[in-house]
């Protein structure tokens, strides 16, 4: 049987660019894909189709199953259940996690405009210097981005302390008054925005800076001449020339940095689960918290995780494509 | 190229062959022997030494305590070599949880009072052999309430090594006392009279922010635990009629909130923005004399005398939060487990034994610690008294304490439902009625999504 | 090749130093302030009003961390660079290999495949986490140094990737390889990897930073103290020295060290390579 599907498969992969294959070169094609294609299957297939199941059933590993995947017996089938408490119901998982979507949107919208606002006048001071200089600027600020995360946490933790901390106490210095706690007062809400929420937001800023910068230099590099020379002719002065002509032909690039941003901001975990764990009353919560803490702490529900995962699955799938569309379109001028 | 193809079988194999827990890249290359290596080969034999692994939460003074007696341990039993591994608290709960259904676990855990009956349940501990300890011997060795925690269906699971308290006690400030002129150290007949004092501790800055708290009562277990005591000591009930659903929305339970937010509020003992769980935790902000009275567990002693060994304190009795009679919950108490997936049974229970059931051994946990004996001989102990004189006190209340009962999951009730209202419904978010709907609902939802 | 487009005359010499001087202040202050701060005493990290300028500078945290005999630093650190070099090594091979074989091989259900592999892109680890969490447990992975490199080794994007390169590469030269008796194996490695260079450097730095900075599959998967990664220890120690900030902040500062050290070394390889890649 096997030998049979083996023989199969090396009739199946026929051609080389440059002619029929030999029977080494089948082979050889055969032995290279298939333990990549079974890798795929088993970690990547197999599991999106293992995580929708889940979410239909009530389940956790605590409890013995069924024979396929633990799953029925103690762990049983609950149909759209998990979806239908999640949006609809009143179990406190289900009420965070709604709290939950808004707070990660929240942060997509805080971050987008400010990662690009900051990146982008960098990136156009930086394209505006001498090489030299430009280089040791860009080597700084790209520090943030390899600091890992966890380390990130602590540091920051000692610029938001309330009261002594590095910010509170910058302000002091200037005059003003600082808020009580910049990551622990729910109270502190501006214009729908959570204070903690901006908190955690300019941090995911600081990490992410040098990574944008460097992706709008390359953008300006990439930005022909021979637009400003037209430009000039008809006696447009400089700014409008930047309006007019450099942010449109930009305008892919921010928007990718945009959808990127987007992207990366969703999967972030490390930033909230440790300055904020999702406090205060749950302004920070995020989807992925929930995900893991409703999968992984505690311990009745990791069912309705996976429905909560699904969820987060979804709204990726739309912006990768999206991703994928601006990616195919980049540098098309 | 037959040496093509077999040549990535080998690498694909090689990969595969990775899936075996004992053979990982550091085992491999770095040549140490490695934990998981001994314990998972069957009753190693012979000149190897048999691998014990022990988790426990980080807290110095516990750490200190069990690796006195795992030390001792190791002494007396040179063929038993025990790796104690500490975790951070909420890292802890997590690998609990992730680790026990998988098999993939330490031999004995220090388990959190109350979560060990939700793995007993789950059929991932092992009861305890009659030789150690029969149920009939520990309801005469140990208090009722830490001993809850570890008894399910009429068997025994696990033995505990402290009575959980974090009720009826408070570390006050000599130093912040005399300089109010407070009567030292204090007298409390009424709650009155600590709100009256803490009111005179409390100091604002020129800004009108918070600079020492009087009254720390805003930390997650004290909110928790007085919020379940309040509602007893005015003799109402929590469960349900079927003793598995929960009933807060009673008289009893708003009386409690809304003395908790009255404090906060109109007394202003304590800011619940800045003083909570999260932030100014009410241990660390007591240590930098940020707070005047932080109303916490006697367990905080051992790990004050070791971290802050400058530090001048008393731990005093409060009196009854809610009216004249103490009563209170407990949510059992830190004790040892062995969980089903040791190859040692008998040298795990040993030891957990000599952790939990051997006096003197317990004896020396509670003395490093400050924490409550679960074990009534020791409770009584003159060593302990003399080295926490707060002790005499504390013991006559113990009497007054029962398990808080058989919950689903206590640490959801507490930090995921519980905690976070009332700190909401503190800091004048939600009013008390919304508070106590709120927890009404969500702890039901709870029970009845766990079915 | 046309001129490329400088926005020199946009702004004026100051405002370019204003805009730059502000993104270092924003980028540094809170590595200097911190820095500066793990030569503190405990006493004076406590201190309200916060001293800048450690008054009396201590090298003691920086000591006490290295000689802990709680942790052992080589030994996470070789955890944590073991684990990214062998999983950046894998991938860089695989993603090579199977982009030469979609490449250069026409073979039926060809797109079908690359179909299968691509779906990965759509596939976020977060989303499978709970499932592979599952698998890892019951492949008996679960709290070993593999379970961190496994179910990460094959990367879409970077099969992807090499399939464009690939693609690229003048096919002349296999073609007289292939005359020459070169074996399919020696193509790729000899002719077709040698070439990927550029194409897998930045894959590869990637794929090393991930993994060294992992946390959140660390965290569920690694429980043995000896098998932790930096920045699973970095929490531990956090935790056990709550109390005394001074030697989280050296222990930080320690593991960073390393990383800002070969950052330096070879910086205008690792940002020129990093930006690329969010373009191919």
């Amino acid at each position: 049987m096997n030998a049979l599907f083996t023989r199969a498969l090396l009739e199946w992969i026929g051609t080389h660019e440059g002619g029929r294959l030999t029977a080494s070169q089948r082979r050889f094609a055969f032995w290279g894909l298939v333990p990549i294609l079974i890798w795929v299957f088993v970690f990547v297939l197999f599991p999106i189709f293992w995580v929708i199941l889940l979410s239909l059933f009530s389940y956790t590993p605590i409890r013995e199953g069924g024979w396929f995947l633990g799953l029925g017996g103690n762990n049983p089938f609950v149909g759209l259940g998990n979806y239908v408490e999640l949006f609809t119901g009143s179990t406190k998982a289900a009420r965070i996690f709604r709290q939950a979507i808004g707070n990660t949107f929240l942060f997509s919208l805080l971050a987008v405009p400010l990662s690009v606002g900051t990146a982008l006048p960098v990136a156009i001071a930086l394209e505006s210097v001498h090489e030299r200089v430009k280089s040791s600027f860009r080597l700084i600020y790209f520090l943030p981005v390899i600091t890992g995360s966890v380390a990130v946490t602590i540091i920051w933790q000692y610029v938001y302390a309330p009261n002594w901390g590095l910010l509170s106490q910058l302000m002091k210095t200037i005059g003003l008054t600082p808020p009580r706690s910049w990551l622990s007062d729910p109270t502190q809400v501006y214009f729908g925005i959570p204070l903690a929420m901006l908190a955690v937001t300019i941090v995911y800023v600081w990490v992410t800076f040098g990574y944008n910068t460097l992706l709008f230099i390359a953008a300006l590099q990439g930005v022909p001449a021979v637009f400003r020379e037209a430009a000039r002719i008809d006696g447009a002065n400089s700014w409008q020339e930047f309006w007019h002509i450099v942010i449109p032909l930009l305008r892919r690039t921010i928007l990718l940095a945009s959808v990127l941003t987007v992207i990366s901001t969703l999967q972030q975990f490390v930033l909230f689960q440790l300055l904020t764990r999702g406090g205060p009353a749950y302004q920070t919560q995020t989807i992925l918290l929930s995900v893991y803490q409703n999968a992984f702490v505690y311990s009745e529900n990791m069912g309705m995780a996976a429905a909560m995962s699904i969820f987060l699955f979804i709204i990726l799938f739309v912006l990768t494509i999206i991703q994928f569309r601006l990616l195919r379109t980049e540098w098309e001028y | 190229m037959k040496r093509l193809s077999l040549a990535l079988l080998i690498v694909f194999s090689l990969v595969l062959a990775g899936c075996s827990p004992n053979t990982t890249p550091t085992e491999s290359a770095a040549k140490q022997p490695a934990a998981t290596e001994s314990v998972a080969s069957p009753a190693a034999t012979g000149g190897e030494k048999i691998v014990i692994r022990v988790w426990g939460h980080q807290n110095n003074s516990f750490n200190q305590a069990h690796q006195d007696i795992i030390n001792k341990f190791m002494e007396e039993n040179p063929n038993v070599e025990i790796k104690f591994e500490t975790f951070p608290w909420d890292v802890f709960i997590q690998t609990i949880q992730t680790s026990l259904p998988a098999g993939q676990v330490a031999d004995i855990i220090e388990m959190p009072g109350g979560m060990g009956l939700r793995y007993a349940k789950g059929g991932q501990l092992l009861e305890v052999p009659a030789e150690v300890m029969t149920l009939d011997r520990a309801r005469e060795t140990y208090f009722e309430a830490p001993l809850g925690g570890y008894v399910y269906d009429g068997k025994l699971y696990g033995l505990p090594i402290e009575f959980n308290l974090e009720y009826g006690g408070a570390y006050v400030n000599e130093e912040m006392f005399k300089a109010a002129g407070l009567p030292y150290p204090p007298q409390w007949k009424g709650w009155d009279e600590v709100i009256a004092d803490a009111k005179k501790l409390t100091k604002f800055d020129s800004s009108n922010a918070m600079e020492v708290a009087g009254l720390h009562y805003t930390n997650n277990d004290q909110l928790y635990t007085y919020f379940l005591s309040g509602i007893l000591e005015q003799g109402g009930q929590y469960f349900a009629e079927d003793g598995k659903h929960f009933n807060f929305n009673t008289p009893q339970a708003l009386a409690v909130v809304q003395k908790m937010v009255d404090m906060a509020q109109k007394d202003k003992v304590v800011d619940p923005v800045t003083y909570n769980a999260e932030s100014n935790w009410v241990g660390t902000s007591f240590a930098q004399k940020l707070t005047a009275i932080a109303v916490l567990g006697s367990w905080f002693t051992g790990e004050a005398r070791i971290t802050y060994p400058d530090l001048k304190f008393d731990y005093v009795k409060l009196p009854p939060f809610m009216g004249d009679q103490y009563k209170f919950t407990s949510v059992s108490g830190w004790g040892v487990v062995v969980t089903k997936y040791t190859q040692h049974p008998e040298i795990a229970w040993k030891l957990a034994a000599a952790m939990a059931a051997d006096p003197e051994n317990a004896l020396h946990f509670n003395l490093t610690t400050g924490t409550i004996p679960a074990m009534k001989q020791v409770a009584n102990d003159s060593r302990l008294s003399e080295k926490y004189p707060f002790m005499k006190d504390l013991v006559t209340i113990l009497p007054y304490g029962v398990f808080q009962g058989d919950i689903v999951d206590p640490s959801q009730l507490e930090f995921d439902i519980i905690y976070p209202n009332l700190i909401q419904a503190i800091q004048g978010i939600i009013t008390p009625e919304q508070a106590v709907q709120n927890i009404h609902e969500e702890a039901n939802a709870m029970v009845d999504n766990a079915k | 090749m046309l001129k490329k487009f400088h926005p020199f005359y946009l702004l004026s010499r100051s405002a370019i130093y204003i805009i730059l001087t502000a993104g270092l202040v924003f980028t540094l202050l809170p590595f200097v302030y911190v820095f500066l701060a793990s030569f503190k005493t405990n006493a004076e990290l406590l201190r309200v009003p916060p001293t800048f300028i450690p008054e009396k500078p201590i090298i003691e945290n920086y000591t006490t961390v290295l000689s802990d005999s709680q942790i052992s630093l080589t030994r996470i650190f070789y955890n944590s660079g073991m684990v990214a070099i062998v999983r950046t090594l894998l991938t860089l091979l695989i993603s090579s290999f199977a982009g030469y074989i979609f490449a250069r091989y026409r073979f039926t259900g060809k797109n079908l495949f690359f179909g299968m592999i691509l779906a990965q892109l759509m596939i976020p680890f977060q989303v499978v986490m709970i499932p592979i969490y599952l698998l890892t447990v019951k492949m008996g992975l679960i709290d070993t140094l593999w379970a961190l490199i496994i179910p990460m080794l094959i990367d879409a994007y970077g099969i992807f990737v090499a399939k464009q390169f690939v693609e690229g590469l003048p096919g002349e030269v296999m073609e007289a390889a292939r005359i020459d008796g070169a074996s399919e194996f020696g193509i790729y490695w000899r002719i077709v990897l040698p070439q990927l260079g550029p194409a897998l450097a930045s894959l590869g730095i990637f794929t090393f930073m991930a993994s060294w900075n992992d946390y959140l599959w660390p965290l569920i998967i690694i429980t043995s103290p000896e098998k932790r990664t930096i920045p699973l220890l970095l929490v531990w120690y956090s935790t056990q020295h709550g109390a005394n900030q001074g030697l989280v902040l050296a222990a930080s500062i320690l593991t960073l060290i390393p990383i800002f050290v070969v950052y330096f070394l070879a910086q205008r390889w690792i940002v020129e390579q990093s930006t690329q890649s969010a373009f191919k």
